[in-house]
């Protein structure tokens, strides 16, 4: 049998909180459904500042959909989603400023060049960045330099997640949401991309990814959540399981029929 | 936030290439509509003014002749091209250039130049009017039918939205943008043809620079609506294909579809009398009076009644000015009455329609800058009646003149062909002039379609307001 770990009960939640007052990320009771599918069921998580909490699962696990809740792109149909802790549904524009986010498919705006992308982006966020630390920002992400004043259009899909990093670094903002941020990278920008969340991390940025890459969410996450239906199966702490460990969970969890059976 | 906004949608619709082909194909059709008719009014007006001068000459060296001769010689009245008429060509193909002026007849104003062109006139010129009514909006359907629905499909809409912008800010962004391109191609047009305005052009027109910037500002509003219209219809619509068949319909039917159903609901709830029934209609009434119970003949009875007791004598012989002279005038006055009576029904006729016109902006803001168009370029059928009147009222004058002189001078047993007047007389009729509506007249003629323009404005700014936040982020 799998040794499982349940990092956050109730008790875990309240000493967490005591610590540093509230959780950065934290949805509590959280469902959503589209038409008569359930999309997401109860959900509860939280991650606490300089921890990276990945969301495991299969396309339509509720991943994306958690995602979408705590940016305010959907509104819950039961539960609350909170970001430090404010309320998401009440204080739309007050948590927005709190929050990061780098989607799947960054695709920018190809006829602006790198620079102009983050300069307008940023801007947008409230951070008006000057043309020098601009670049120095870009730079900073692994951005080449002769690529900053091209246009994006011509960007390979690496360059452009840089960008996003760079966008979402420019913020400032204390949590990082990243939905499916590596999928389509090359291992060296998948690793590139790592070394970027390390650095985010360790300045106590709170960071929520969903991924499909068990490798990815092992070698940077602190927290590891397997959802499977809309619902969240698994949570545990990421150094108290190897990879080989987290793969067979995975599948074995996979393969169940419900969450009943999971957890049986 | 918002100059944020519109620098990026006006840096990345500039870089579109295929926005950056047809906006220039658009601006050089529009600078060479601008140069071509400025310089095509300029040599009609010409003509025109070279026409009347020498038909006015000819008036004053017709030679020495009886005054009601004179009165048949009769005169020709040239109407001007107007200068704005070079944006806007309106009615003015259609509404004929001059008119004979002679006695007894109020002529029919002829010559239009659709009646000396084949039928490709009736499709319109390629005027600058066109293009702005027409064309530049379509090029506004291409800027912004994907303006949101491209975000939302290639995921920058939620980056935008994740960065705290609301989506009403982002809504007025875009709207702002996209009309900041918009002014970019319509801006050099406009200061192109301001340069063309000439010294010529404030003798011509006094008025001219006020109605010229009347006239950008009208087509501003009409940009801002259009502009305003496409977003907030791109925003709800589920995709771009979508988006663009909407967009695409709307176009038809505002600039196709409605001016030619509104002009057939106009014929159709005011339908105007046939040139043949008209004409029937005038000589009955001069025959038998407008009631048709005051035929010709009783009326120069009790005219001669009249005229004799006034003078105190017995018959006509015996008056000490020429009868004819005041039968003539009579004649011509009842004759002017008839004329009034006929025309007013026909121009009210006219008038109701263009009302109609004139209403349906409120529906489609296409007529509604259309009209206003015509109107300040001077070549609406306001115009058209304008210089009517002042044509008529010169005929009326000068025959009048004519008439007169022919009770006070020709004597009583003087042969007609012996009593003649000269160069004297011709000279002391002045040169038929015409001075175009002011702006004030043309404006409070025009209040309706202002008026739609700005409901049109203020409703799409309302809905906007309301709608915005609703437009969906995903």
């Amino acid at each position: 049998m799998l040794h499982v770990i349940h990092a956050y009960d109730t008790i875990a939640y309240a000493v967490l909180k005591l610590k540093i007052g509230f959780l950065m990320l934290e949805a509590i009771n959280l469902s959503k459904s589209y038409h008569d599918h359930e999309a997401l069921t109860d959900l509860n998580l939280s991650v606490a500042p300089g921890e990276v909490f990945c969301l495991l699962g299969a396309n339509g696990a509720g991943k994306t959909t958690t995602i979408n809740l705590f940016m305010g792109f959907i509104s819950p149909d039961g539960g609350q989603v909170k970001v430090n802790d404010l309320d998401v549904v009440s204080n739309p524009a007050e948590t927005k400023k709190h929050l990061a986010y780098i989607p799947e498919n960054l695709n920018l705006y190809g006829n602006l060049t790198g620079l102009e992308n983050l300069q307008f982006f940023s801007g947008l966020g409230g951070e008006k960045a000057d043309k020098s630390s601009a670049e120095a920002l870009l730079s900073s992400v692994g951005l080449q330099s002769d690529a900053i004043h091209k246009r994006v259009s011509q960007y390979s899909k690496g360059m452009r997640q840089k960008v996003g990093v760079a966008i979402a670094k420019a913020k400032k903002a204390g949590n990082l949401l990243l939905d499916e941020p590596t999928s389509g990278l090359d291992p060296q920008a998948s690793n590139e991309f790592a070394q970027l969340l390390q650095e985010m991390r360790q300045n106590e940025v709170s960071i929520l990814m969903a991924t499909h890459d068990l490798f990815r969410a092992k070698e940077s996450g602190t927290n590891i959540g397997i959802m499977k239906a809309g619902k969240l199966i698994h949570s545990l702490k990421s150094d108290e399981i190897s990879l080989t460990e987290l793969e067979q969970l995975y599948l074995e969890t996979m393969k169940t029929e419900s969450y009943a059976e999971a957890t049986h | 936030m918002l100059k944020l906004l519109i620098k990026k949608e006006f840096l990345t619709a500039l870089r579109d290439i295929r926005l950056q082909v047809s906006g220039t194909v658009l601006l050089i059709l529009m600078l060479t509509a601008v140069l071509v008719g400025r310089q095509g009014q300029k040599q009609i007006h010409e003509e025109r003014e070279k026409a009347q001068s020498a038909m006015y000459d000819k008036w004053v060296n017709q030679g020495a002749k009886h005054p009601h001769s004179a009165a048949h010689y009769g005169q020709f009245a040239f109407k001007p091209k107007p200068v704005l008429s070079f944006l806007d060509i309106g009615l003015d193909n259609y509404t004929g250039i001059s008119v004979f002026l002679e006695a007894h007849k109020q002529n029919e104003i002829l010559f239009s130049a659709a009646q000396d062109s084949n039928g490709m006139t009736r499709f319109g010129e390629m005027t600058a009017a066109l293009i702005l009514q027409v064309l530049l909006p379509l090029l506004i359907i291409f800027l912004t039918f994907n303006i949101f629905s491209k975000e939302r499909e290639e995921g920058t809409l939620r980056l935008i939205h994740a960065q705290g912008l609301s989506m009403r800010q982002l809504f007025m962004g875009k709207v702002w943008g996209t009309y900041l391109m918009v002014l970019l191609i319509f801006l050099p047009v406009i200061l192109m043809a301001y340069l063309m305005l000439d010294q010529q052009s404030a003798s011509m027109d006094p008025t001219v620079n006020t109605k010229f910037m009347l006239l950008a500002a009208g087509y501003s509003l009409y940009f801002l609506v259009f502009v305003l219209l496409c977003v907030l219809i791109s925003a709800f619509a589920r995709n771009s294909g979508i988006s663009l068949i909407g967009l695409l319909g709307l176009w038809i039917i505002s600039c196709i579809i409605l001016p030619k159903a509104t002009s057939n609901l106009a014929d159709k709830v005011y339908p105007t009398p046939t040139q043949f029934e008209f004409t029937r209609t005038i000589k009955e009434k001069v025959r038998n009076g407008i009631d048709g119970h005051n035929p010709s003949d009783s009326r120069l009875a009790s005219l001669r009644e009249k005229v004799l007791k006034e003078y105190g004598v017995e018959t006509i012989e015996e008056l000490p000015v020429n009868w004819s002279g005041i039968a003539m005038q009579a004649g011509e006055e009842y004759t002017d009455q008839v004329y009034d009576h006929e025309f007013t029904k026909v121009e009210n006729i006219f008038k109701e329609q263009n009302k109609i016109s004139e209403w349906a902006g409120f529906i489609n803001p296409y007529l509604a800058v259309r009209n206003l168009s015509m109107s300040l370029a001077g070549t609406d059928f306001y115009h058209h009646v304008a210089f009517a009147r002042a044509a008529e009222n010169y005929r009326r004058q000068f025959v009048k003149v004519m008439n007169k002189d022919m009770e006070l001078n020709h004597k009583p047993g003087v042969a007609y062909g012996d009593y003649k007047v000269g160069e004297e007389m011709w000279t002391s009729i002045p040169a038929f002039k015409y001075d175009l509506p002011d702006p004030i007249s043309i404006l409070s003629n025009q209040w309706r379609s202002i008026a739609a323009l700005s409901l049109w404005l203020i409703g799409l700014f309302f809905l906007s307001s309301a709608y915005a936040a609703k437009i969906p982020k995903l």
